[in-house]
């Protein structure tokens, strides 16, 4: 499956040279990152422990795709972003190696939480604001990162071992009563610090994608932990007016809110960014304008936040569900390593990085898609960048150790 | 762990669900929306091809160029054989006129392109004809030379806009020539941007008493052959009339009456009408309504004939004078209205659009919009206009060797210039042109317009 990959991102990037008129030696670039995935896999293999099939390969397709569209968009940026993926596939062999069970990073949970809400808060007191959204910590002369990327994955480790500690106290205040739920306060509690922290993120990093991002993983947290259904939907509520009544007490993020609302209002102003994503969708039709045939140099943040746009363009509609269906490949695969592991913190831990996966990208296409507001958050594996691809690596990573050590090995034989 | 199995099954499932929604609306945006977004004007993407596609031409129906396309070292350029002619109808770049408003099928983009078509790749556009009669629209330009106003043509027959010429125009290319020459053009006090053929507001004047008399005969509140008694001067409705012949017409019947234009007795035909027939006539003839025209267009104006003082400014609006405006293309279709025997028609100007192989993409389809009056009044009203050329006040508008009814008459304008109208359509016995003409004028009574109406209707019907 990943000579596969290669073999796509070689003839991809072929095209795309030829159509900027570059060397063709270009082209290998495309199959740099699925070398290193390949050498990295019979690397694993060495230890010769069973472990998932599927993660892997989906991800290198995506690094692949990256390299491939980057090369079109800007050359430059394409070569960056192919150091960048070698680091990650490298620290994620390592973590592979170093960390000998997944179940011993329970230990560090706490010290993961307090790592993200200090990173998170750094942020909003020190970041750097690019676009009127503040997710950048700089630290000069060491390097800029996208904070929110890391403490994402702290937070999944935090919160898959706090709930796997704890989820029996949670649980026993709403045993035995009716189906409409009178939250008590033990419940109540944690809920209201959810819905302030969430919004606390949306006024301090001034983005509503990351706010959205953090919240949906702790609901799903909860909801795990105490097994009401009810309490998400109230969550969900609280939050919706809670991001409501802040929007009006501070117009922050106004411009992307007033451009999701009515880009038409000001189509050469602020409307500009999310009315240019939907043409480029709308050039690609079904089958797309090939690749590199249109220059998407009026498109803003084609390398960032609008690659998918560019995907759609040049490979249409069905370039678009492709990419759709691999996202949702990783997600479902690691839902169904989490019900399959044997061990409780594993098994949450799973949960919380599939769940970070999935709304991330589901943020993304739905920003794109003029569901809800655009946003700054990297694509997984797609966009430019440094702290977003080596994090989903990482994040990759733990989701195989999790097959690893507590999936049991099925019976027959693949 | 059972349990928890579950639920993460069912948050799995929600995911998928969330990734299936997306999977929609990728599809609602690459295919359903994805022609209207491609042919929208701020599509940046969209530019970079569309500035490839041969644009289509747009002719009149006798086959002249109106505006055509030339490759230039800027990719498409647009040509305008004809000048100032057609210059309210081609617009002065993309942004205006009719490349504005027929700009997809000019490209050949948007609604006229297939939704789910392989990458669709539009080389040429498609080319417009125009109802324009261009002799006669060459004519009437040439006959408002120096004037300001308009002159709008109907075929009576289906409405088809044979002559549309506002006055002063401009020259397209002169105006695109330099930021300068755009600048003074944008600037000019008579304001030649404006088409003042459908954007136009003018008093309609006496030319207005047509409109009365139809009413009054068709609600049989008077007849051909009722008398009014005209002494030049008289209080009606608490407003001083005054008559256009000094001392007054003596006794009169309404068809002497309208071939006099006498306000008198049209003050007191609108007081026998009666504010709400008026107003319920004036809807039936679609007095006021904007035009469904592919260009701006302004909509008439006529009091709210309620209140305390109803009466007064209903005998004002039957004089076409106070805050009674109209276009002069709803005159012509009043003319056109009286012509066809009573049948309002809706006026257009895009006979077809078709392939730049000649192919018939789309064609105009008439639009019955029901009776204003009937035939046996329209007729009455067009024997009553014909006697206005004949021995009336609009024997300017007379052609030889053909039988034409018409009007003309006066209005104070807004701005305190008197404008000169004329309303007439030939031949009578079967109509085919209608035009209706307004000039703005400095010398009060001088009857300019007549003359413009009788001409162009003799390019018009030289068909015979």
């Amino acid at each position: 499956m990943l000579i596969a990959c290669a073999m796509i991102g070689a003839v991809g990037l072929t095209v795309v040279t030829a159509a900027i008129g570059q060397p063709l030696d270009w082209a290998m670039r495309g199959v740099t990152p699925a070398g290193v995935l390949l050498i990295a896999v019979v690397l694993m293999d060495l230890g010769a422990a069973h472990r998932d099939r599927l993660l892997l390969p989906l991800s290198g397709l995506l690094c692949v795709l990256s390299i491939v569209f980057l090369t079109r968009i800007d050359p430059s940026l394409a070569a960056h972003q192919l150091i960048v993926t070698v680091i990650g596939v490298f620290l994620m062999v390592a973590l592979y190696f170093l960390m000998e069970d997944i179940r011993s990073l329970a230990r560090f949970k706490y010290l993961a939480g307090l790592s993200a809400i200090a990173l998170l808060a750094a942020t909003m007191l020190w970041g750097k604001e690019i676009n009127g959204a503040r997710l950048w910590l700089s630290i000069p002369p060491l390097v800029t990162l996208q904070s929110m990327e890391v403490a994402k994955i702290l937070m999944a480790i935090f919160l898959a071992g706090y709930v796997a500690d704890y989820r029996h106290i949670l649980r026993r205040n709403s045993r035995g009563r009716g189906s409409i739920q009178a939250p008590s306060l033990r419940a109540l509690a944690p809920l209201l610090l959810i819905v302030i922290f969430c919004l606390a993120i949306f006024v301090g990093q001034r983005d509503l994608g990351t706010a959205i991002l953090f919240f949906g993983l702790f609901v799903i947290m909860f909801y795990l932990a105490t097994g009401q259904p009810a309490y998400a939907i109230e969550a969900v509520v609280l939050f919706a007016v809670g991001l409501a009544l802040v929007y009006q007490l501070f117009p922050i993020a106004s411009v992307r809110v007033s451009s999701w609302l009515n880009p038409w209002a000001d189509p050469t102003g602020i409307g500009y960014q999310p009315l240019q994503a939907l043409f480029c969708l709308s050039e690609g039709g079904i089958f797309g304008v090939g690749l590199g045939y249109l220059s998407v140099a009026k498109l803003p943040a084609a390398a960032t936040d609008l690659i998918l746009a560019v995907i759609g363009q040049d490979l249409g509609l069905i370039g678009s569900l492709g990419v759709v269906i691999i996202y949702a490949l990783i997600s479902v695969r690691g839902y169904s390593l989490a019900w399959q592991a044997t061990d409780r913190f594993a098994s949450l831990l799973a949960v919380a990085l599939a769940t970070v996966f999935a709304l991330q990208t589901l943020i993304i296409m739905g920003g794109l898609l003029r569901l809800i507001p655009l946003t700054s958050l990297a694509t997984p594996f797609l966009s430019y960048g440094g702290t977003s691809i080596i994090i989903n690596f990482l994040a990759i990573g733990l989701l195989l150790m999790v097959s690893r050590d507590c999936v049991p090995q099925p019976e027959k034989a693949r | 762990m059972n349990e928890l199995t579950q639920n993460i099954r069912r948050i799995a499932l929600v995911a998928v669900a969330g990734f299936l929604l997306m999977a929609l609306l990728f599809g609602y945006w690459q295919v359903l929306r994805a022609p209207a977004l491609r042919a929208n004007p701020y599509n940046q993407q969209a530019r970079q091809r569309t500035g490839s596609i041969k644009p289509g031409s747009i002719y009149t129906r006798d086959g002249e160029l109106v505006l055509g396309a030339e490759k230039g070292n800027e990719g498409w350029q647009r040509l305008y054989p004809a000048g100032s002619v057609y210059c309210h109808l081609t617009g002065y770049n993309e942004n205006s006129g009719l490349q504005k408003s027929l700009r997809e099928a000019l490209l050949g983009i948007g609604a006229y392109q297939n939704r789910w078509g392989v990458i669709s790749h539009t080389e040429q556009g498609l080319d417009v004809v125009l109802t324009i009669n261009s002799k006669a629209q060459r004519r009437a330009t040439e006959l408002m030379a120096g004037k300001r106003g308009a002159v709008v043509a109907l075929d009576p027959t289906d409405g088809a806009i044979l002559v549309m010429v506002g006055a002063p125009g401009y020259d397209p290319v002169q105006v695109m020539e330099s930021q300068m020459s755009y600048e003074l053009f944008t600037n000019h006090p008579a304001s030649p941007e404006l088409n003042r053929a459908l954007q136009g507001l003018y008093a309609p004047g006496t030319i207005l008493e047509t409109f009365v008399a139809a009413v009054a005969l068709d609600t049989q509140a008077a007849t051909e052959q009722t008398v009014f008694n005209c002494r030049g001067t008289e209080q009606i409705a608490g407003i001083t009339v005054n008559c256009s012949k000094p001392g007054g017409h003596g006794r009169l019947t309404l068809s002497r009456a309208l071939a006099n234009s006498c306000n008198i007795a049209f003050a007191k035909i609108a007081q026998l009408i009666g504010p709400e027939q008026f107003r319920n006539y004036s809807s039936k003839f679609h007095l006021l309504d904007k035009p469904d025209l592919p260009l701006p267009a302004a909509q008439g104006k006529l009091p709210d004939l309620v209140g305390n003082n109803a009466e007064t400014k209903l005998v004002e609006a039957a004089l076409g004078q106070g805050a009674t405006l109209v276009t002069p293309i709803a005159m012509a279709r009043l003319a056109a209205t009286i012509a066809s025997g009573g049948q309002v028609v809706q006026p257009y100007m895009v006979d077809r659009i078709t392939r730049q192989s000649g192919e018939t993409v789309t064609e105009h389809h008439k639009r019955q919009l029901g009776r204003a009056i009937s035939a046996e009044t329209a007729q009455q009203i067009a024997g009553m206009m014909q006697l206005s050329v004949e021995e009336g006040n609009a024997s300017s508008v007379g052609v030889a060797g053909c039988r034409v009814a018409a009007e003309t008459g006066w209005a104070q304008n807004v701005q305190g210039k008197p404008l000169s109208w004329a309303l007439a359509f030939a031949p009578v016995e079967s109509p085919q042109a209608a035009v209706a003409v307004v000039v703005e004028n400095d010398i009060l009574g001088r009857p300019v317009a007549g003359p413009i109406a009788g001409q162009i209707l003799k390019v018009l019907i030289t068909r015979q």
